[in-house]
């Protein structure tokens, strides 16, 4: 997806007044965990900030004492790697078979953002309620159903977004040179779409990890992450969970900020290739 | 891809796409279905789940006074979020679309988009930190000299809830316009701009309509969303605050299964009609087509 400036240095009327709505969204956004994050590194009970020379991870090093924590953790980790696992396959699948669908495009597209939309609590609701009809008992394994659900869209969009970059010319070509269609994947495709495939993994291993809502009412007797960290927010929060709030935080910016990076420098590089017809002319 | 070959694409189309529609018809349909049937039936006492007596008891519960008001609330929280995010999104898209380089409209979809991918739980806690009575917010309206004493209502309050929501829900509403504006050809602007309309006229009279239906379906997107919104009320509202969902949790807690399962089925109904709108008015299925066909 590659978005182009469209008013040119002529007219620059509203730059002014947008630039500061959007930072105010930024600030709305981002300056809460970043305060939160400071105020972690405060090793004092008193939450609030303190001066940088005082800083430090007294909390963090609680963490790796709370037992419960690690044992929630691990149970997320596990339905996010198995949830990732099936839900990229079968999102790149889907978004295959969409560019050969015809007239069920706009329904296929519809139960996508369905299935994205619909709240989570009523989602995890009738599944528990399904699960519980054919009698299988809660564990990982129902979490991990509820958040194929949850992940699939998205992993279909991320695919269908790398797929729209890969040239049906490039595999025409391939096709012509005596490539069966599995090859001409294998071959052409698959290396064109591998950082999307990536992307498509992370985005469900992170949606997963911080799925509540659904989690909520398909866990088995091992509480998912965010369930325990709920339940510690609420129940007077201790600073451990602001350390671990703020380290959750980091470790999904973090890795999603590197693969929009990575792309971006992908998609700077095959620019002129994909879009020939708008370049020129254009600033 | 091309859509070359006939049938034997199309059959293996199909079952490239079976693993998906098992998903998404197995876990998400079928289970949908069964609520909306049970929501029909009755409770069972004697086993503690519900028997196939048909009746209307739950949607009649579903309009008492107490209910009734909880689902309005929501569903005004939700369009409340909703406008907030668009009054919001339609400038920072714009400076997104219109007023930046490629670079940098890259690095702020980037921006607007990772959130999403981090845990609303934590963001949402995060407010409790700043709006708290020891909070950065209060602690500077005292050493300022604005207030004497913390200002109470900025946490726990309707306030803070909608705060979270709009914070929670931005991306949301960004988006979908950010791609509206993919679609515009820049020669009408740049038309619009050589017959000597200024930037305000451009924007009113040729860029707005055309990113209408982007706002039309971030704003419902949000809608949605935010209908279905715990956490964020859970967390930063009051004592009493409720939402559709909390009151869902709830129910279920006092085993009233059938109420329970109207309360869902109401909701989906209303969703589903809502994100069709929002389809229609966005037209997603323009933006994969096969560009270089």
């Amino acid at each position: 997806m590659i978005l182009y400036p469209v008013i040119g240095d002529r007219t620059n009327g509203g730059r002014p007044l947008f630039s500061i709505i959007t930072v105010l969204c930024l600030v709305i956004i981002y300056a809460p965990g970043f305060y939160l994050l400071l105020a972690s590194l405060n090793p004092d009970e008193q939450l609030g900030l303190v001066a940088p020379t005082r800083y430090s991870l007294t909390w963090y090093a609680t963490l790796l004492e709370d037992r419960r924590l690690f044992n929630s953790l691990e149970e997320s980790v596990v339905v996010a790697l198995a949830t990732a696992v099936l839900a990229t396959p079968i999102g790149l699948a889907a978004a295959l078979a969409y560019h050969s669908m015809t007239r069920m495009r706009g329904v296929f597209l519809l139960v996508i953002l369905s299935a994205m939309l619909v709240p989570g609590t009523i989602e995890g609701l009738g599944l528990s309620a399904v699960l519980r009809l054919v009698g299988v008992s809660p564990s990982w394994v129902t979490v991990t159903l509820g958040h194929l659900l949850w992940t699939l869209p998205f992993t279909i969009v991320v695919s269908l977004i790398g797929l729209s970059a890969v040239r049906s010319n490039t595999i025409a070509a391939a096709r012509d040179l005596g490539a069966g269609p599995i090859r001409a994947f294998v071959d052409v495709t698959l290396p064109l779409i591998c950082g999307s495939l990536v992307s498509s993994f992370v985005f469900a291993f992170l949606l997963s990890l911080n799925e509540y809502a659904r989690a909520y009412y398909l866990v088995g007797r091992q509480n998912t992450l965010p369930l325990y960290m709920f339940g510690a927010m609420n129940s007077g929060a201790s600073p451990t969970i602001y350390a671990f709030s703020g380290a959750v935080l980091v470790a999904s910016f973090a890795v999603v900020a590197l693969i929009f990076f990575r792309a971006a420098r992908r998609q700077g590089a095959s620019q002129p290739l994909t879009h020939p017809a708008r370049e020129p002319g254009r600033r | 891809m091309p859509d070359k070959g006939g049938g034997r694409w199309r059959r293996g189309a199909f079952f490239l796409a079976l693993p998906s529609f098992v998903v998404f018809i197995g876990l998400g349909f079928v289970p949908l279905a069964l609520v909306a049937t049970w929501s029909l039936w009755s409770f069972d006492p004697d086993t503690y789940w519900i028997k196939p007596v048909w009746s209307l008891a739950s949607y009649a519960a579903l309009l008492n006074s107490g209910r009734a008001a909880v689902l309005l609330q929501t569903a005004g929280l939700a369009a409340l979020t909703a406008t907030v995010c668009t009054l919001l999104a339609v400038p920072a898209a714009s400076l997104i679309g219109l007023l930046s380089g490629p670079r940098r409209a890259a690095l702020l979809v980037a921006l607007f988009t990772i959130p999403f991918f981090t845990s609303g739980l934590v963001r949402a806690f995060a407010w409790r930190l700043v709006l708290g009575r020891e909070g950065i917010i209060n602690k500077a309206l005292i050493g300022l000299g604005v207030v004497d004493a913390p200002v109470e209502w900025l946490l726990f309050s309707a306030f803070a809830v909608v705060l979270g929501m709009v914070a929670a829900h931005l991306p949301l509403a960004i988006v979908p316009i950010a791609l509206a504006f993919a679609r515009i050809e820049s020669s009408v602007i740049r038309a619009s701009q050589d017959l000597g309309a200024g930037f305000w006229t451009t924007f009113s009279s040729i860029v707005l309509p055309l990113i209408m239906p982007g706002v039309l379906a971030g704003f419902l997107f949000v809608f949605v969303v935010a209908i279905g919104a715990s956490m964020e009320i859970q967390l930063l509202g009051g004592a009493g605050a409720s939402s559709i969902a909390i009151m869902i949790n709830d129910v279920m807690r006092v085993v009233n299964f059938p109420l329970a399962f109207a309360i869902a089925t109401a909701v989906s109904v209303v969703s589903i009609l809502v994100i069709i709108v929002a389809d229609r008015a966005l037209k997603l299925s323009r933006f994969f087509e096969d560009r270089s066909a």
